[in-house]
């Protein structure tokens, strides 16, 4: 046991460590959502040609605490006859998974807050369990509508978890293990994981936007659907904590993922210079790369239609699972059959996200014609006017 | 050295869990329930199972692994429990086991 | 207090809890409070993986139990509803004699329970993985690729199960 400073009790200074690092991070993913919120204003109303926030502070910087502070000024509504304790109980159970995965994710060499062996599988396993609190908020509310929001939004979030872990899963089989300080330890230099397997890449980005709640996926939260779904019933900071904090706090740790796994996390130059400016560097490429996926998400918000639920699942089901089963069991066998070299992998993978890039939009291309062929044949009036 | 909590201790708690479960099954009338119930007493197996895997020094995990297959086990069942409790409820609007007594219509 | 008592305390804690809510699974007079304290056994019994040092197990476990067993669960409390009725009612017609049973069966079972001793060797905490992947994979390949058929099945009844007949 490590005695603290000023020869503190080592126990005492165990449990205060705990409590500090909580709170740190705490910090950081409030202080974290109030930037991102901002910026995604700001970013959406660049490309749509317009300002953005700017009254409050200077270029609207403090828009988003003055919102927060509204928040938490609202009177605290709870809808009667709703079960009063799930309905207290499901913002936290939506927001203590996503502050519990923050910690084994690597912000910089020796900066993790613990080195599981099992880092990606405690991640995936969180994710999961967001899942419980959504369908709590559903039901606890009361209300028809929300009840429908947050089974559709449940089923949506499961759906979308296969891909995803499948994705994960082929990732580790290429680095070699679950622990997320060993991946970013195996990619040294440039030649990062994503040059080898960037199919994987793909899924995982696409799962990663349903998994998030992002547009195109965002059916559960947008604002012209079923009232607001799930979160139909919440007002005020329990709005804010099951919305935005918990969002944006998935998607920085979904793209601290990416940026880990397939991008080197933490790696970059400079990183042995010194005691100091080492860690302080891979702390900056880490956010670096974090913040690019993420204003990539945001980017994706701003320019792309939202899919139905029925579009949005069969395509996770008929399109994702056999894409990322598919590429699973090429990287398997080409990795049992050329032991040590990573080429053969690579070259699979490469011709894999080609074949997806292309083969998606011909296969829609057919199911269209298909579907104005049968129209023709039904009512030809329509088909003439449409 | 941390002291070690015995593996007797383990054992009694899974069977306490399995008879708490057991109990269940036999008293409650809802299916839904029975259900949750039968996973309890899978939960309280699984643990047994792991507490003799991780403390009689066996070093391939052998317990563990019949964990994981039932885990598979209990996720299909509950699947297939569920749809055949829904299909009863389209029937005729009720899950209480002591209204089903006839398996006509 | 030193560290040392840490894992009688927290074997401690959660064992009250996994009891506690095991009865309340049972005993509760709403069935959503049931599924949910079901679903607080689960957590409780991951941590008591934990402990045993099996972290894999404990992940497994909140990923499929309470991750997607608990949603189904909750799936069939939400479409399942019934008209209210009283506390009473409950309860099967066999209860006295059903909780006699369990009750009969229980005293000796524990009672041998308590015997048990460990080992002299104890493998080292959180190792679990590599020799679970090597049983699973190697040894039990077969009940591995019977699993994944049993899965299958299990999809394509439980859809079978449930669709509506149209026509």
């Amino acid at each position: 046991m490590v005695p603290g400073p000023f020869g503190l009790d080592p126990t005492f200074w165990a449990v205060l460590r705990l409590v500090i690092s909580v709170a740190l991070v705490l910090f950081l993913i409030l202080n974290g959502a109030l930037l991102l919120i901002y910026l995604e204003r700001k970013i959406l109303a660049v490309m749509q040609d317009r300002i953005g926030p700017y009254h409050v502070g200077p270029f609207g910087l403090l828009q988003t605490f003055a919102d927060a502070l509204k928040l938490i000024a609202k009177e605290d509504f709870r809808a009667g006859q709703t079960d009063r304790a799930f309905f207290l109980a499901a913002p936290a159970l939506v927001f203590s998974p996503m502050l519990a995965s923050f910690v084994v994710i690597p912000f910089g060499p020796g900066i993790v807050g613990a080195d599981l062996s099992i880092g990606l599988l405690y991640l995936a396993t969180l994710g999961s369990m967001g899942v419980l609190g959504i369908v709590i908020a559903g039901w606890a509310s009361n209300n028809k509508y929300s009840l429908v929001g947050g089974v559709r939004s449940a089923g949506q979030l499961i759906s979308y978890e296969v891909p995803g872990i499948l994705s994960l899963v082929t990732g580790v089989l290429v680095a070699g293990s679950l622990s997320m300080v060993a991946i970013t330890e195996g990619q040294p230099g440039p030649l990062v994981n994503f040059f080898i397997i960037p199919f994987a890449f793909v899924t995982y980005f696409i799962a990663a936007l349903a998994e998030t709640n992002r547009t195109p996926f965002d059916l559960p939260e947008a604002e012209s659907e079923l009232v607001a779904g799930y979160l139909t019933e919440y007002s005020g900071m329990r709005w804010g904590t099951m919305l935005a904090l918990t969002e944006y706090g998935n998607v920085t740790i979904v793209c601290g993922i990416m940026a880990t796994l397939w991008f080197g996390g933490w790696q970059g130059p400079g990183i042995d210079s010194g005691p100091i400016t080492g860690p302080l560097l891979g702390v900056l490429w880490f956010t670096l790369k974090t913040y690019a996926f993420i204003l990539v998400f945001m980017w994706i918000r701003a320019t792309l239609p939202r899919m139905r639920i029925d579009q949005l699942m069969s395509f996770c089901w008929k399109v994702l699972i056999p894409a990322t089963l598919l590429n699973l069991a090429v990287t398997a066998v080409l990795l049992l059959a050329f032991p040590g070299s990573l080429v053969p992998v690579a070259i699979a993978n490469w011709v894999m996200v080609a074949l997806f890039m292309l083969g998606l939009p011909m296969l829609q291309q057919r199911r269209l014609r298909r579907l104005r062929a049968r129209l023709r044949d039904r009512a030809p009036g329509m088909a003439a006017a449409g | 050295m941390t002291t070690l909590v015995p593996l007797g201790a383990f054992i009694a708690l899974s069977a306490a869990l399995f008879f708490i479960g057991f109990a269940g099954v036999l008293v409650r009338r809802n299916a839904v329930v029975i259900l949750m119930c039968v996973e309890l007493m899978l939960n309280a197996a699984n643990l047994a199972f792991v507490a003799f895997s991780r403390r009689l020094g066996l070093l391939d995990e052998r317990g563990s692994v019949f964990v994981v297959f039932v885990f598979v086990v209990a996720a299909a069942e509950v699947a297939v429990g569920l749809a055949i409790v829904l299909a009863l409820y389209r029937n005729r609007p009720t899950v209480d086991v002591d209204e089903v007594k006839e398996m006509r219509g | 207090m030193s560290l040392d008592l840490i894992e009688p305390i927290l074997f401690g804690l959660l064992a009250v809890m996994i009891l506690g809510a095991g009865l309340g699974v049972v005993l509760a007079d709403r069935i959503t409070t049931s599924a949910l304290l079901m679903a607080f056994t689960f957590l409780n019994m991951a941590g008591m993986f934990v402990l045993l040092g099996a972290e894999t197990i404990a992940a497994f476990q909140v990923l499929i139990y309470v991750g997607a067993i608990t949603v189904l669960i909750l799936y069939g409390v939400m479409f399942t509803p019934q008209a209210p009725r009283s506390y009473g009612l409950f309860f099967q017609k066999q209860t006295p004699l059903g909780a006699l049973i369990a009750a009969l069966a229980a005293l000796p079972v524990m009672a041998v329970a308590f015997a048990f001793r460990d080992s002299g060797r104890l493998p080292a905490r959180g190792g679990d993985l590599v020799p679970i992947a090597t049983s699973v994979f190697k040894d039990f390949a077969f009940p591995f690729e019977v699993a994944s058929v049993l899965l299958l099945a299990a999809m394509i009844g439980a859809i079978v199960l449930v669709r509506r007949d149209e026509e």
